[in-house]
């Protein structure tokens, strides 16, 4: 079946509709002053089409967004997710290697999530597998068979929770692998041979064996306290008065030399080695760093500031911080960066019924060039493909 | 869908196709309507032109990158024995196995790729990077899996993993260390034939999990057995009757009595009747000189005179119901001697007039519960909350003293996408709301005082420990009882003071494990009714003095756990109302094969007389539609019934089978919002209904409010 939806004119008739007239902070469906639909005065045009998903958590929606020579616009959305009466919170997102799946994780279940997997050809519900609670971000190895969805369990008992891993092709969980308290932030290495992830909820850093599906070794990323890991085994997590860095997020460079972690409660960005795990350097973000990505090129870092309402954009090289590009709405989000390290696309949550909105910034100007309206609580993004502009 | 993918169907069907709509999502800002419409169809090409190259990657693709050495030698792979063979091991224990890999020359290719796929239950570890193409398995679940072997398959420059072969591993229970059998249920008369039970115990004193249990008797003229454990008592004598399993056997010596009975007569407590009125039977099976014999097995039959064949059932405790009018035949056997009675069955009532009183259309959001209340100033008040479509961040207050037209007075506004749950306490003086999707990620619910009723404004919040979000409330005296989402525990919380809610305890099944989900609570009389979707009914005591709960420390009393239509998985325990001797159970199913025009599930009765022992009795179920919210009063049972509407059913007197065919459904009222009065039109999804004063005030996701009446019969629902 085409699950495949234009959702748009489902919204159309409901904004059709006149609301009563009550109190509130915005109608569903308001546009935020702020937003730029189409491409900004005076920004250079790009000469190619970028699409990007982004997950709507609280529409339950995956929305693909186009950003072109016209500005950015919602093209198009997929459903997700089953329970008209619950929330299933489409979460995490991200596109095969090969453009031809995207996989989206729901994160409520009874009470085990799922990841969805779509063709991107035609929309089409694909094949779908149980995995942990809440599980968030995904990666994908780059040959495409093997998925990792972090089990975040971000509202449940503070314990440990797992990485499960999934065969792709056939959307079968391999193995659950337990890692630490809140995993997030699911990302590979390049060579597709590790798997990285953190957790929020005392201060991990964990590095799982593709091979084995095992934990390979682990760091704690305390400000201060840092100290690599044989096992998890080795520190008893959740002892201390709770986390200090507060990872949300980790990915490599792209040569896989480096990894850069979010310390979410601390304000600021780790560089670590890949291999020693040592750490090189600091970089001091806004409030609330949350997700992260780098530029292919290796020249950029940038990091959401969720609690500012901005992204940081570091320079790798210098290692200062070069832009902090307010965005539309607050709760900011996800990012991702183009493979020609062109642009960046930036989602944000907004609050409550106030649609939230996708961002785009030129990596070259470090400004916010475009942005579109999406759906409710925007949040995993990743990009899709592009496509030259005749 | 959530509600979009449920209703898009219609959506769709009414308003073109999805490639016909507008692409974006601004339809509200003014001026841009004219450019969105405008940029439609060249979206909509893009699109499509995206997907078209995303299929096929434009000109001479580069070498992918992706195509490593192992996958080359992937494919030189005529065939992969693994060892050993067969692979088996018993539960607990750890094996490696070793794949051999030849070409079509029987030549061996190392350094290939391939991978198990592994059956949940096993625990599967590669060793490859210590021993070449090899891995460990174990596993404590004992059966039998076929596990697939996948290789990556290079095409056209790119990978494609495709199953290559499979094999078998068993995984054996612990070995059996004895044959229990159970006492027989029965006198061991001649002329009996019952079921007798034996289980195999393992060496760890569990049953065993795979081991067939086999029947046999040492003399079939005296007593023939069925393997599967059908005794016939047939002739005056002694046999040893054997269970066998695993090499092992357990033997029960059994003396055959002559047969006792003499006569047999079968009485019934009513002979004319309704469809779905309970009749019970009274057997006398008589011995020698009239003897009352109790422990002679007898075996009911129904069979139609007048009427369908299947239009009536009769059940092992000696109950008989008709589902369709006519005369029915009701025969008990024992011993060989029967008797029956004539039972008469007559339609129940009428159907009864519903009709529309009032609407309070809300058509821009999504709505979820409602609570229906006399408010401090006199007034009648209905309180909605709202779902995510459109944005669930409000509670609706309706003043519906004047049911016919509910006039909308105020909102409250939180910081959520869904108000799931509004619960008002008993002296209406502060009511609770719930919240979901909150931006900070900290949900919990919200106290409202209500001495403005008409204005009701928030006192309180509570999100410590209820970030996750709370999905529903029950207000139980001074006492919240919250369904946290994240911990799915009930969490307790103290309102003796409104203003300062405070945590007070929790209470969960199975302390410590993750898979449970809580979906909603129901407390009256002393006793809590949780619906705990896999784990069934779960009732506790919370003051009724069965346990010794109060209503701050609940006590366990008893669970009833039953499977769905999906025969392997036990759950969607969805609601729970508790009416005279019976909890009514509502199921919420999505996703299954019927779903094709939305949700299916039926309402379980379930018979709590012995309240530490409930039994299901009987279903109410509409075949083409799913179960949401319930309320039962005066004999009447109202449900939601989503894309089915409302349903009111007839549940007075004693309730046995199924009361959709019994015609104990008395009245219907479908929630079809027209144009500009549903986020769908003609699309009903109700929520929840609640009667009050002489009417069924109900939501609808999809439409907002309805004010429903149904017409009193003309005779009393019981004679």
């Amino acid at each position: 079946m085409d699950r495949t939806v234009g959702i748009s004119s489902l919204t159309a008739l409901v904004i059709a509709v006149a609301a009563p007239v009550l109190a509130g902070p915005s109608e569903p469906g308001s546009v935020a002053a702020t937003a730029v639909d189409t491409l900004k005065s005076g920004a250079e045009a790009p000469d190619s089409n970028y699409w990007i998903f982004v997950a709507n958590e609280s529409s339950d929606l995956v929305s693909l967004v186009r950003f072109g020579p016209d500005g950015a616009v919602l093209a198009d959305d997929l459903e997700v997710g089953l329970m008209p009466a619950d929330l299933d919170g489409a979460h995490g997102v991200r596109v095969a290697p090969d453009g031809k799946h995207v996989y989206v994780s729901l994160a409520h279940g009874t009470p085990f999530g799922k990841v969805w997997s779509y063709r991107t050809a035609d929309g089409a519900l694909a094949d779908s597998v149980t995995v942990g609670l809440f599980p968030a971000t995904i990666a994908v190895t780059p040959d495409g068979s093997m998925g990792f969805v972090v089990n975040f369990n971000l509202h449940g008992n503070p314990v440990p929770s797992s990485v499960s891993a999934v065969f792709l092709p056939e959307m079968i969980e391999m193995a659950r692998i337990e890692t630490c308290i809140k995993p997030h932030g699911s990302r590979m290495n390049r060579a597709g041979t590790r798997h990285y992830s953190v957790c929020v909820g005392d201060d991990h850093l964990v590095e799982i064996s593709v091979e084995r599906l095992k934990v390979r070794r682990a760091m704690k990323v305390t400000p201060g306290a840092e100290q690599v890991l044989e096992s998890l085994g080795e520190a008893p997590v959740g002892a201390s008065a709770g986390p200090v860095c507060g990872p949300t997020w980790v990915v490599p460079s792209f040569d896989d030399k480096h990894l850069y972690v979010a310390c979410n409660k601390h304000g600021d960005v780790i560089e670590l080695d890949a291999e020693s795990l040592a750490v090189l350097r600091r970089f001091p973000a806004g409030k609330g760093p949350y997700n992260l990505d780098v530029t292919r090129d290796g020249r950029l870092l940038l990091a959401t500031n969720k609690g500012a309402q901005s992204v940081s954009i570091f320079d790798l090289k210098s290692g200062e911080e070069v832009a902090r590009v307010p965005t539309t709405q607050p709760i900011t989000h996800g990012v991702v960066t183009t493979p020609d390290s062109r642009y960046a696309f930036v989602s944000n949550e907004a609050i409550g019924a106030t649609r939230g909105t996708i961002d785009v910034i030129d990596l070259m100007s470090l400004e916010l060039v475009a942005s579109t309206e999406v759906h409710h609580q925007p949040g995993g993004i990743d990009f899709w493909k592009s496509a030259p502009v005749h | 869908m959530r509600i979009v993918s449920m209703l898009v169907a219609f959506a769709l069907a009414a308003c073109s196709a999805s490639s016909q709509t507008p692409p974006t999502a601004t339809p509200d800002a003014a001026g841009e309507a004219t450019a969105d419409a405008s940029d439609a169809s060249e979206d909509q090409a893009t699109v499509a032109q995206a997907r078209e190259d995303s299929a096929e990657p434009e000109g001479p693709a580069d070498p992918n990158p992706h195509i490593t050495g192992d996958m080359a030698a992937s494919a030189r792979v005529a065939e992969l024995k693994i060892s050993p063979s067969p692979v088996e091991f018993t539960r607990g224990e750890t094996v490696l196995i070793q794949g051999r890999l030849t070409d079509e020359a029987g030549q061996q290719v190392t350094g290939a790729r391939w991978a198990v796929l592994v059956p949940g239950p096993l625990d599967v570890e590669s060793i490859k990077d210590s021993i070449p193409d090899s891995y460990t398995f174990s596993g404590d679940t004992p059966g039998s899996y076929t596990v697939p072997i996948t290789m990556p398959h290079v095409e056209d420059n790119a990978i494609e993993w495709r199953r290559f072969t499979e094999f078998e591993v068993i995984v054996r229970d612990w070995p059996v260390a004895r044959i229990d059998i159970d006492s027989p249920a029965y006198g061991t008369y001649e002329g009996s034939v019952f079921g007798l039970d034996a289980r195999a115990i393992t060496t760890h004193e569990t049953v065993h999990a795979t081991a067939d249990v086999s029947w046999s008797s040492s003399n079939p003229e005296i007593i023939s057995m069925t393997p599967d454990g059908i005794a016939t008592f047939k002739s005056p004598g002694q046999a040893v009757l054997s269970a066998s399993a695993e090499g092992l056997e357990g033997s029960l010596t059994v003396q055959v009595q002559p047969n006792p009975v003499r006569s047999v007569e079968l009485s019934a407590d009513q002979d004319g009747v309704r469809t779905g009125d309970v009749v019970h039977l009274s057997p006398d099976v008589l011995g020698a000189g009239g003897r009352q014999l109790e422990d002679v097995s007898i075996a009911y039959s129904v069979a139609a005179i007048a009427g369908p064949a299947d239009g009536a059932q009769v059940y092992d405790d000696a109950t008989f119901v008709a589902d369709a009018p006519g005369a029915y035949r009701v025969m008990a056997t024992a011993g060989g001697r029967s008797a029956s009675v004539v039972v008469e069955a007559t339609p129940r009532e009428a159907r009864r007039v519903s009709q529309l009183v009032g609407r309070g259309a809300v058509a821009h959001v999504a709505t979820s519960d409602l609570w229906v209340f006399e408010g401090n100033d006199g007034r009648d008040y209905t309180y909605t909350g709202t779902h995510a479509q459109g944005g669930g961040e409000r509670m609706y207050v309706w003043d519906v003293t004047d049911a016919g037209s509910p006039v909308l007075t105020d909102s409250v506004v939180v910081d959520a996408r869904v108000v799931n749950d509004v619960k008002v306490n008993e002296d209406a003086s502060w009511a609770i709301i719930t919240r979901e999707g909150a931006s900070d990620r900290k949900n919990g619910i919200i106290v409202l005082n209500l001495a403005d009723p008409a204005h009701p404004t928030i006192i309180a919040q509570l999100t410590d420990s209820l970030t996750a979000g709370i999905h529903n409330v029950w207000i139980n005296g001074d006492v919240v009882y919250a369904v946290n989402d994240g911990t799915s525990a009930m969490h307790i919380i103290d309102l003796a003071d409104p203003t300062a809610p405070a945590h007070v305890g929790r209470w969960e099944v199975r302390p410590g494990e993750q898979n449970k989900s809580l979906h909603d609570i129901w407390a009256q009389d002393g006793l809590a009714y949780l619906s705990y979707w896999n784990d069934g009914l779960v009732i506790l005591d919370v003051g009724a003095g069965i346990k010794g709960g109060t209503p701050r420390d609940p006590q366990f009393v008893s669970k009833y756990q039953y499977r769905t239509q999906q025969p392997e998985e036990y759950g969607n325990t969805h609601t729970a109302y508790r009416y005279g001797n019976y909890v009514f159970l509502g199921d919420e199913i999505f996703g299954c094969g019927d779903c094709v025009n939305g949700p299916r599930g039926y309402i379980h009765v379930v018979d709590v007389s012995d309240i530490e022992n409930p039994q299901e009795v009987g279903r109410y179920q509409v075949p083409e539609a799913g179960t949401h919210n319930i309320w039962v009063e005066d004999g009447l049972l109202y449900i939601a019934y989503y894309q089915g509407g409302l349903r009111v059913v007839d549940v007075s007197g004693e309730l046995r089978g199924d009361l959709y065919r019994q015609g104990r459904e008395v009245a219907w009222f479908q929630s079809v919002g027209e144009e500009g009065e549903a986020i769908v039109p003609n699309s009903p999804l109700a929520w929840g209904p609640q009667p009050h004063k002489g009417n069924i005030f109900m939501s609808d996701m999809n439409s907002g409010l309805w004010v429903i009446q149904v017409e009193p019969p003309e005779r009393p629902l019981v004679p």
